[in-house]
């Protein structure tokens, strides 16, 4: 069970004055705090303690946010009638997939298009009357729910660079096809990730694990979660989860190995929370050097 | 002359292969009144009229189930559009399925080979909001299919061409009306419901003259105002907000009575537009087919604001209730609470939760819900289990009348419910949302009750939340499946796993259903795009 959200809806921002007549600048930097609760739930970035301070200055925010054309505070009201109930209030998920990070990765182009005209042969309908600037609102709202908004990028790129490859990083992870396969590709980490939450993945990788929508089954679910099992002859398999079903689940240990076992025939299965493959970095790397690898990171970005 | 030699080979030829035949014949009434003592066909939705879905055929028990292999598998054109929600019909070995979203095809039940295919021309912009764009199936009669549509309209297709006997438009899909549920046939009428409660519709059951399509009655779940029931609505809704009736009804031809379930009110999750227990919405209603005068009404969910649809299957069954006999209705209930009632009255006589449910301490003496404080949606997000897709969905449960078991698919998980401002003009209707948990935090079970107090005899739990149909069969199986498309079969009277087979597909809906040709057992199930036949080696 995870803690309850935290959660501003569109009524009380509407009581508390967010609405049409605030400037779009304005509406944005609120809803980034309104939503700055969400985010440690759904996308596992933000830490907590972020999000209750109501995140970064505005200023410094708005250097890793890319240009927001639409109106989110009337993307949310048209979210809300035309896609929430496929898509959820939050846009997490529900019938249809979670969209958080969607227009970050697809563009807003691809996804104000989808709005209008659909999805061929998918559940996905056009929404023939919304005209483009709805589309654009719509996708304004979307970004609300960025993570890669939380945090802001203070380090040295360059000196992250080489920290990464002095500290092991490469031994699991890949960049643009260089590395090793125990751990998520980092290529577009940039595009996925906000400064401050892959700071505290560097300092506690098994906390906050984030809920992927699209994983399997329609719901959302723990990525990179760690399971314990025992097998009948007793001999214990630790690993992360990468595929399970209702008689299956196929974990991948620490040398990348998977193991596909099936469940009826366990001793035992158990998740193990708050674990990782991943080592914590927070005694062998400073404050400086983890903000710079962070800097690093986050420069790794699809190519515009 | 040449012609005639063509004609006399085919049917030399013809005669060389008796057993590969096949032999379906107009379904007349009398063979629907008594569809168990044909299992080798499954005439119907849920079936027999009872929706007990319960085979009496044995080829397939749990001794030999182990074995059971894949047949054949037939894939829609379909890829992409929703999963498949279908219940097949089987007559004299020809299947007739729907696939996503309103096509009807019929298959060669042996081979799986299609036959024919029809689907409708529908506008390319759909009213589907709150609506599945899929289909649970058609009803046969006579030598007629009979399908209802995205667009709302009932079309009757000839049987064995599948060309359009007539077609009619039941309401406006730019009003929100849409048709996704199976039809009900009865004795020269066609039952139907419509989807789109969650858009504000006047649901409504309407009745069609089988053979000319002519509209016979309505029966509304939302009384205009003045009416009856009108007082539980408050001013400012007029006839309008929602009570879908996108399940599929039982019928008892003694008591003359169809039994069905109803959707929930809308806007859903913030109900300050409509104060009242909003009838007839989260009901099950006993109509007299002949009339369309609904007879009795039962509420489960009376202001519902969790969007709990009551369109589950209501199962018939009798059983002695100190020492009596009774004629009883069982339903298991999207709010998590298990249901009897008697089916002449309507009358309230068990219940129980059958998952988790934080909403109620429990049913008073009339079933009516004792409700727990601050279970409201609020804006910042009240969570509640049972999830608003329920404690059990769409899929139909089944009941054995040799273990006296009810077999469900339930979904053991909670949502947190937001409010939102209430909107009420059509097509913007709504008044909030629900934000679902983790998949990590909940998962599924195909759980054994007993039928008349709800007392569960045992479960097998699977991963996600299960939104699939079960199938109880006189072998002493229960076959049914995950979300995740596995299908499997359980000892009907422990529980124990005794077949498995993973299809995969992401998104399981399927109703598994058992019919017999040639003298073989097959069980059909579809998961994804793709429906499986089953049998033994």
């Amino acid at each position: 069970m995870p803690a309850r959200p935290f959660r501003v809806t569109n009524d009380a921002k509407c009581q508390s004055g967010w609405g049409c007549s605030v400037t779009i600048r304005k509406s944005y930097t609120l809803a980034f705090v309104c939503f700055a609760g969400c985010w440690t739930l759904f996308l596992a970035g933000a830490p907590r303690a972020t999000a209750q301070m109501g995140g970064p200055p505005a200023d410094a925010q708005s250097a890793s946010v890319h240009a927001i054309k639409g109106d989110p505070a009337r993307g949310k009201n048209l979210f809300e009638q035309n896609c929430s109930s496929c898509h959820g209030v939050d846009a997490s998920g529900d019938e249809g997939p979670d969209l958080h990070g969607v227009p970050r990765s697809l563009g807003d182009a691809a996804v104000e298009n989808i709005i209008q005209h659909g999805i061929r042969g998918t559940a996905m309908p056009g929404f023939f009357e919304l005209k483009p600037a709805d589309a654009a609102d719509i996708v304004a709202f979307l970004h609300t729910f960025d993570e890669s908004t939380a945090g802001a990028v203070t380090g040295d790129p360059q000196a992250g660079k080489a920290i990464y490859q002095s500290s092991g990083c490469s031994g699991c992870h890949m960049i643009d096809g260089q590395g090793g396969s125990i751990g998520p590709d980092l290529s577009r980490i940039g595009d996925m990730r906000g400064p401050a939450s892959l700071k505290q993945r560097l300092i506690d990788p098994g906390a906050n694990l984030p809920q992927n929508g699209t994983g399997f089954y329609s719901s959302k679910w723990t990525e990179y979660l760690m399971f314990r099992a025992v097998q009948k002859n007793g001999q214990p398999i630790e690993g992360m989860r990468v595929g399970e079903n209702s008689f299956v689940i196929v974990l991948k240990d620490a040398t990348g190995r998977f193991h596909s076992l099936w469940k009826p025939d366990l001793r035992s299965l158990a998740k193990e929370p708050g674990k990782s493959l991943m080592p914590s970095f927070k005694n062998t790397l400073t404050s400086k050097q983890m903000d710079d690898l962070v800097a690093y990171l986050m420069s790794l970005k699809r190519a515009q | 002359m040449k012609t005639t030699l063509y004609a006399m080979a085919a049917a030399v030829l013809l005669s060389l292969l008796p057993a590969r035949s096949l032999a379906q014949r107009p379904v007349t009434y009398d063979q629907l009144l008594h569809a168990d003592d044909t299992p080798q066909d499954w005439l119907m939705y849920g079936g027999d009229y009872k929706s007990q879905r319960f085979s009496r055929l044995t080829q397939i028990n749990r001794d030999n189930v182990k074995n059971l292999r894949a047949a054949w598998i037939y894939q829609p054109n379909s890829m992409g559009e929703a999963p498949i929600e279908s219940s097949a019909i089987v007559e004299g070995g020809v299947m007739y399925i729907t696939e996503p979203p309103s096509t009807v095809t019929a298959l060669d039940a042996r081979y799986g080979t299609k036959i024919w295919s029809w689907s409708p021309r529908m506008p390319a912009r759909l009213y589907t909001i709150g609506v599945h764009r899929s289909n649970r199936g058609v009803a046969v009669y006579g030598n007629t299919v009979y399908v209802g549509t995205l667009d709302c309209h009932l079309v009757a297709l000839d049987a064995i061409t599948g060309a359009v006997k007539w077609d009619v438009h039941v309401d406006q899909n730019d009003q929100g009306y849409s048709m996704t549920g199976a039809p009900r046939v009865l004795d020269g009428k066609v039952i139907m419901g419509v989807s789109g409660g969650d858009v504000g519709i006047r649901g409504f059951l309407a009745a069609y003259d089988a053979k000319t399509g002519k509209l016979l009655w309505r029966c509304y779940t939302i009384p205009l105002p003045g009416e009856p029931g009108s007082e539980t609505w408050g001013p400012s809704m007029k006839g309008v907000g929602g009570g879908g009736t996108w399940g599929t009804g039982s019928y008892d031809p003694d008591l003359n009575l169809i039994y069905w379930g109803t959707g929930n009110p809308a806007p859903d999750y913030n109900g300050q537009d409509r104060p009242g227990a909003n009838l007839y919405t989260d009901s099950l209603i006993a109509v007299d087919p002949d009339t369309g005068k609904m007879k009795w009404y039962f509420q489960f969910t009376p202001h519902d604001t969790h969007d709990w649809d009551s369109i589950q299957v209501p199962v018939l069954f009798d059983a002695d209730l100190d020492g009596k006999p009774r004629k009883l209705v069982a339903f298991a209930n999207r709010n998590g609470f298990y249901y009897v009632l008697d089916r002449v009255t309507g009358k309230f006589v068990a219940g129980r939760p059958f998952v988790k449910q934080t909403w109620a301490k429990g049913l008073d003496a009339n079933g009516q819900p004792i409700m727990m404080p601050n279970t409201e949606p609020t804006p910042q997000g009240q969570l509640i289990f049972p999830d608003g897709h329920g404690g059990t969905n769409l899929n139909s449960p089944s009941y054995d009348p040799q273990t006296k078991l009810f077999y469900v698919s339930t979904r053991e998980t909670g949502a947190y419910t937001i409010s939102g401002r209430p909107r009420v003009n059509f097509p913007d209707f709504g008044g909030g949302g629900r934000m679902n948990l983790s998949g990590d935090d909940q998962y599924g079970a195909i759980r054994a009750l007993d039928a008349v107090s709800g007392e569960r005899k045992w479960e097998y739990k699977i991963l996600a939340p299960a939104e699939v149909s079960t199938l109880s069969t006189a072998g002493g199986l229960v076959f049914a499946g995950s979300k995740e498309g596995d299908f499997f079969a359980l000892d009907a009277e422990t529980g124990k796993l005794l077949w498995e087979f993973s299809a995969g597909g992401s998104d399981c809906e399927a109703n598994p259903i058992t019919y017999e040709i040639g003298g073989k057992q097959y069980v059909l199930f579809a998961s994804g795009n793709a429906f499986i036949a089953f049998s033994l080696p």
